[in-house]
């Protein structure tokens, strides 16, 4: 296992790289000129060769990659191009926000996906099979923009059961006043297509022979259910959940924008729109981390959840 | 209790700054965009401006309540002794003003002097720093541009005695220029060239956008870039009592009935959210978690009653005036207006057929349309190139050809624009003919950009839209690889000057966007400089926009008229057309 | 990687298509919610094929009514317009310039002496009348209300659905397209070039979404085009690793083995004898895809990287339903998402009952 995990990690080290190519070749091709930007209402040639030339724009492109390699190295980004803030302090202020919005609604619709699915995937074709694959599969079909704006202007300004917006510095203040509106948005908008996806795994793995088997032999369904069924649907559930993980950026990114709340997903809006490559690099080689690491765990889990998988 | 010791007490009392806000007055505001940063030499926005201008001191600000705005002394004990010749100019400073606390202080008061309005303004001129306002302070002072020649691509030295800014003692400062400047005053009110201190620029040279240290109101207390700004009173703010005289206007009595005789400031905590949607800045607003706003386009309709036969006639809908929710408007000084890149081979050029193209151009599109149905009324057309509320301004004057789109399809036909086979029309010579008008990526522009294409099919005139971000557009442009595009104004200095040097060559590539190079406006333009505001100079700001009205390089657009709002309970607020913030007048009372 | 290389063996061979098409076709027509959904999508493909031809809603962008004219059954329950017209702002500004000039002693504008085009503009303005056209008369409703431009929601929302219904289902095909070729390559040959196919596709996944958007958006300009383009190559990722695990599980099962007995080609194996065994996990797949590319359409339009002005999308008409609620116009939202969700939910449930049918395990 341990050799498993740091051969995967001296895998990483080729995926870095051709993250940082893939995004030093996008931004010198359509990043945009931060020059432009910074230099206001004053556009001179020299006012913007000036501001070129502080930023290390002017040097030769291998020159400006070869820097670039040692910031990921020693994981210092400078500051930002456009709030002079040091990268790593403004990455540092936005995690705990992200984390906390993106982290929980991952927690809560997986575990009550998991579970709904479960239950209908065991009555299957009953009539609650039926009507819940009939509700999640409309509700799955409204964007979610619409859940956001609708649910913005009638459960907080109509109805006043939530602030409209706003974020605080205190955790529990987040998680009681701020947070739960933005959550159930979330958590609604991810959770039937997560219904519809993970009743279909278990459904699959329930007309499997083994289950027939287990039947035959006796044993009570919901023991089949625990003990065999959801444990190999697990594996399609964690992939899933892998798949899912770059999308919840996007994602967050509306209810960050709706809701006020400090995130990555703003963050990343606001650096591509001001062209600050430090903001970008720096968020992007910290998400091909995450990424990455995230892919070893769900191999992990895989190993965890049946042992019969050999990681190589 | 010894009654000496009340006495002493009294007595430090006494000499304590004025700490008059109440720290439990939390103020909460919402910008629409992300500010920049704090370092009043290196932003240039509106937003970070605004912050600015609660955290430093300008030599001279503008009185609060005051139409048009009047300069009065703020950190200077009086408005400067000017020379005769307009260029030598004063300023003493007031003993004992302080900056706020800062590490790079080393725990002593540190007083502000002439020194440090000589270095801030010197920052200006610093290649190193940057700053988007250099061309306000190029070529401006005796000696500076020696100075900056020595510095080359490093950094200034601020240490060099320099003629045009000298410090004569440690309350006085002596600023020299190179010629006459009607605007320098205005300049030096602009929150860009409020006071900081060496010492902390230098303790945080790599950060000065995230460190202000200044004398003003405000201190910043917390910031999350592009989400929330805290501001908090300053403790040492030295003494500033309202005292401002009321005029005509109605709401400058309940200012001053809210405000006469106290110290400023009032509110102890001002809370700033950058809110980008629209929907959440305004439901914020609704439901209290903002004390003013504006009004965002989409609730126009919903929050003023407008009449239709006079749109600029406006009251607040019954429901919120109800509510005793408080409306103000006022007219920007700005303008905005799409410009034809001058210099391009299809839309650019002066002869006859060029102009008849653009003109035909300006003739199809539907400005009072777009203030009907996009502004919802609020904004009035734009037929000059100086705005209402700006020094120079000619209120008569019409510069927009009149909307006629059949006229103006004569008007091709009569210059060889004729129509193809295709539907479309070709130019003169036969080949085909395309436009291609830049935008941005937002609702709004979508909506603005369904107009132009209306307007480009009445014409039967091909036209494609160039969406980007505003950098990517504004390096094209540079580059000249636009034809058209839409740009905004804003005055940085009640002066007609500021928006005329727009179309004046030397400023071509920079502030003169569309790249317009005519003699005769150069001429005007420099005839115009040497002259102050009045009938003489207006004169010839009218033979300037008659030059631009037959050559066409913009297409006028509109001026649009602000509303804000603020909750029962805000008192003190009074717009004004060049603070950026009355952060400091108000007062909360629950 | 991991390998899931021992597994049970399973009994299910590979059958032969035309009879489990024909079972297929048989099972769906019994199930009624099935064919319900079926004649739901073939309704709006019917409906989607005469936008795309001209036939129906050609005429969208017409202004036939007046801003925001409420849908016929709601007049005079949705919020009071006060319409403001050109020519109004017009008097106004004319009144003021008026007020302005009485103590002016500046000129009013251009006289025709100083324009050089003096002559043209007369001749221009007498002979204009050829170029003028009647204005319609604007309707006060509409069958499902107008919206802030005075265009008819319901032929907008025909063209819509004719444009997102185009977007989403070739942008799924060809992320699904580009997800299977590799991850069957990937599955099923292993070795380097799974190796090299995986740190494509870690790159990929690993850079954000917003990026690859910006990216795509800037060098292909603006359309339906590259909406598809650029959801494409931002999604393929999912189908990629789904399709990659399948085929590493069913190249070691006994069918696969058999075939390579008998001297089938990779290409056989892989595409004749592997893909149908997973086809019901590529519909799902398709499905799923489908549905979120229309949902992304709106976000990505929402964001500004949607269709062009001449074009319309679901997508587009959203992104202006947050100003127009606010308003408290809520017909134009109303009808994209009754139109929308009873596409995704109809498209959904075929789906759905198309995998039950077609499932080669259900005897």
């Amino acid at each position: 296992m341990l050799a498993f995990i740091i051969r995967r990690v001296g895998q990483m080290v080729p995926t870095l790289f051709g993250v940082m190519l893939l995004l030093f070749v996008l931004f010198n091709w359509v990043g945009g000129d931060p020059s432009y930007i910074l230099a206001g209402k004053n556009l001179s040639p020299e006012a913007l060769a000036n501001i070129r030339h502080q930023l290390g724009l002017d040097l030769p492109l291998p020159q400006q990659f070869l820097l670039f390699v040692k910031q990921v190295l020693t994981l210092d980004f400078g500051v930002s191009w456009s709030t002079q803030q040091p990268v790593s302090s403004i990455l540092h202020s936005r995690i705990g926000p992200s984390l906390l919005l993106t982290g929980s609604i991952l927690l809560l619709g997986t575990v009550l996906a998991v579970v709904i699915a479960a239950l209908v995937a065991y009555l299957r074709g009953s009539l609650t099979d039926r009507l819940v694959t009939l509700i999640s599969t409309c509700a799955m079909s409204i964007s979610g923009l619409v859940y956001i704006i609708a649910g913005q202007y009638w459960l907080a300004h109509k109805a006043g059961l939530f602030p409209i917006m706003g974020w605080s510095d205190r955790v529990t203040e987040n998680l009681l006043y701020y947070l739960p509106l933005p959550l159930l948005l979330g958590v609604i908008v991810g959770l039937a297509p997560d219904i519809r996806f993970y009743r279909s795994c278990f459904v699959e793995e329930m007309s499997h022979d083994y289950v027939r088997t287990a039947r035959a032999k006796g044993l009570a369904e919901p023991v089949i259910m625990l003990k065999h069924v959801l444990r190999n649907a697990m594996i399609p559930v964690v992939t899933s959940l892998m798949m899912s993980l770059p999308y919840l950026m996007m994602g967050a990114m509306l209810l960050e924008t709706f809701f006020g709340i400090p995130g990555m997903g703003k963050e990343v809006v606001m650096a591509v729109d001001r062209s600050d490559f430090p903001v970008i690099k720096a968020i992007t080689i910290y998400i091909a981390l995450a990424t990455m690491l995230f892919n070893l765990l769900a191999d992990i889990v895989y190993k965890l959840i049946d042992p019969r998988v050999q990681l190589s | 209790m010894n009654k000496h010791a009340l006495l002493a007490m009294l007595a430090a009392c006494a000499m304590l700054p004025a700490a008059a806000a109440d720290m439990n007055k939390v103020l909460r505001v919402a910008m629409n965009a992300a500010e920049t940063g704090f370092d009043p030499a290196k932003v240039s926005d509106l937003y970070s401006s605004a912050i600015n201008e609660n955290i430093y001191d300008s030599l001279v600000s503008y009185d609060y309540l005051a139409r048009p705005a009047k300069l009065v002394a703020n950190t200077s004990s009086a408005l400067p002794t000017v020379s005769v010749d307009g260029r030598v100019y004063t300023f003493k400073l007031k003993p004992g003003i302080y900056f706020a606390d800062d590490a790079a202080f080393k725990g002593k008061k540190r007083e502000l002097t002439a020194a440090d309005y000589a270095y801030s303004i010197k920052r200006h001129l610093d290649p190193t720093v940057r700053s988007p306002w250099s061309f306000l302070v190029d070529g401006r002072f005796i000696g500076t541009d020696e100075l900056v020649k020595a510095a080359g691509k490093g950094a200034l030295n601020y240490d060099t005695p320099v003629d045009g800014i000298k410090v004569l003692d440690k309350y006085t400062l002596q600023l020299t220029l190179t010629s006459t400047n009607f605007n320098f005053l205005s300049i030096l009110a602009m929150p860009a060239f409020g006071a900081v201190a060496r010492e902390v620029i230098e303790a945080n040279r790599d950060n000065t956008n995230a460190h202000p240290v200044g004398t003003g109101p405000y201190l910043l207390k917390e910031w999350k870039p592009g989400s929330k700004i805290v501001l908090e009173a300053n403790p040492g703010y030295r003494k500033v009592v309202f005292d401002s005289r009321p005029g005509n206007d109605p709401v400058d009595k309940a200012v001053v009935q809210a405000l006469q005789g106290k110290t400023l400031p009032r509110v102890g905590r001002v809370e700033v959210a950058i809110i980008e949607e629209e929907q959440p800045l305004w439901l914020s607003f609704l439901n209290r978690q903002l004390d003013i706003s504006g009004i965002p386009q989409a609730a126009l309709q919903d929050a003023l009653v407008i009449d239709p036969k006079n749109p600029l006639k406006v009251r607040l809908a019954d429901k919120y005036a109800r509510q005793g929710i408080q409306l103000q408007r006022q007219q920007m000084q700005e303008i905005t207006f799409h410009f034809f890149n001058m210099q391009d081979p299809v839309v650019g050029g002066d002869s006859k057929e060029k102009i008849a193209l653009r003109r035909a151009i300006a003739m199809a599109f539907p400005v009072s349309e777009t203030i009907a149905s996009i502004r919802r009324g609020q904004a009035v057309p734009m037929n000059y190139i100086v705005p209402a509320g700006v020094a120079g301004h000619n209120p008569a004057f019409r510069g927009a050809p009149k909307y006629d789109p059949a006229a103006a399809n004569v008007l091709l036909d009569r210059f060889g624009y004729r129509i193809g086979a295709d539907g479309y029309r070709t130019r003169p010579d036969g080949k085909p003919l395309a436009i291609e008008l830049a935008c941005g990526t937002s609702a709004l522009d979508k909506q603005w950009n369904e107009y132009w294409q209306q307007a480009f099919d009445k014409l039967k005139i091909r036209l494609s839209f160039k969406q980007g971000k505003w950098n990517e557009l504004s390096k094209a442009n540079h580059q000249g690889k636009l034809q058209m595009w839409g740009m905004a104004w804003g005055a940085d200095y009640p002066d007609g000057e500021n928006f005329m040097q727009l179309l004046y060559s030397k400023n071509a590539g920079d502030s003169n966007a569309a790249d317009f190079k005519n003699a005769d406006y150069d001429r005007l333009f420099e005839a115009s400089l040497k002259l102050p505001d009045g009938p003489e100079r207006n004169k010839l700001y009218d033979a300037m926009n008659k030059i631009a009205v037959v050559q066409q390089p913009w297409i006028y657009g509109d001026i649009r008229v602000r509303s804000t709002l603020a909750q029962p309970y805000v008192k003190g607020l009074k717009l004004h057309p060049l603070l950026n913030t009355s952060w400091r007048y108000l007062d909360l009372q629950k | 990687m991991s390998t899931p290389s021992s597994l049970p063996p399973l009994t299910a061979a590979n059958p032969s298509h035309n009879s489990l098409a024909r079972l297929g076709w048989r099972r769906l027509r019994r199930d009624r919610l099935g064919f319900a959904a079926l004649c739901i999508v073939g309704v709006y493909l019917l409906l989607a094929l005469g936008a795309w031809s001209g036939l129906l809603a050609r005429h969208w962008q017409d202004e036939v009514a007046k801003p925001f004219a409420p849908p016929t059954l709601f007049v005079g329950v949705g919020p009071q317009h006060v319409e403001l017209n050109a020519a109004d702002i017009d008097a106004a500004s004319q009144r003021s310039r008026a007020a302005a000039a009485g103590d002016s002693s500046a000129a009013t504008g251009l006289a025709a002496s100083e324009d050089p085009l003096a002559a043209d503009m007369a001749a221009a303005q007498q002979q204009a009348a050829q170029y003028r056209s009647a204005e319609a008369p604007k309707a006060d409703s509409l069958p499902l209300g107008a919206d802030q431009r005075g265009r008819d929601v319901l032929q907008k929302v025909l063209q819509g659905t004719a444009t997102s219904l185009l977007v989403g289902l070739s942008g799924a095909l060809l992320a699904l397209a580009i997800g299977t070729v590799l991850g069957a390559i990937s599955g099923y040959f292993g070795g380097l070039l799974d190796d090299l196919l995986l740190w494509g596709y870690s790159v990929f996944t690993s850079v954000p979404d917003m990026l690859l958007l910006l990216a795509f958006a800037a060098v292909s300009g603006r359309g339906i085009g590259t909406v598809v383009l650029v959801m494409a190559f931002t999604s393929w990722t999912g189908s990629y690793r789904l399709m990659r695990a399948e085929f590493l599980k069913h190249k070691s099962r006994e069918y696969v083995r058999a075939a390579d007995a008998i001297g089938a080609s990779h290409s056989r194996r892989m595409f004749h004898h592997i893909l149908p065994n997973v086809s019901h996990l590529l519909l799902v797949q398709f499905s799923m895809l489908t549905v979120a590319l229309i949902k992304y359409e709106a976000i990505l339009s929402f964001l500004g990287f949607g269709v062009g002005v001449t074009q319309v999308s679901l997508g587009a008409m959203l992104a202006e339903a947050p100003a127009e609620l606010l308003q408290g116009y809520w017909w134009q939202m109303l009808t994209v998402t009754v139109v929308m969700s009873l596409l995704v939910t109809a498209f959904a449930l075929l789906t759905d009952s198309l995998r039950d049918a077609l499932d080669p395990k259900v005897k």
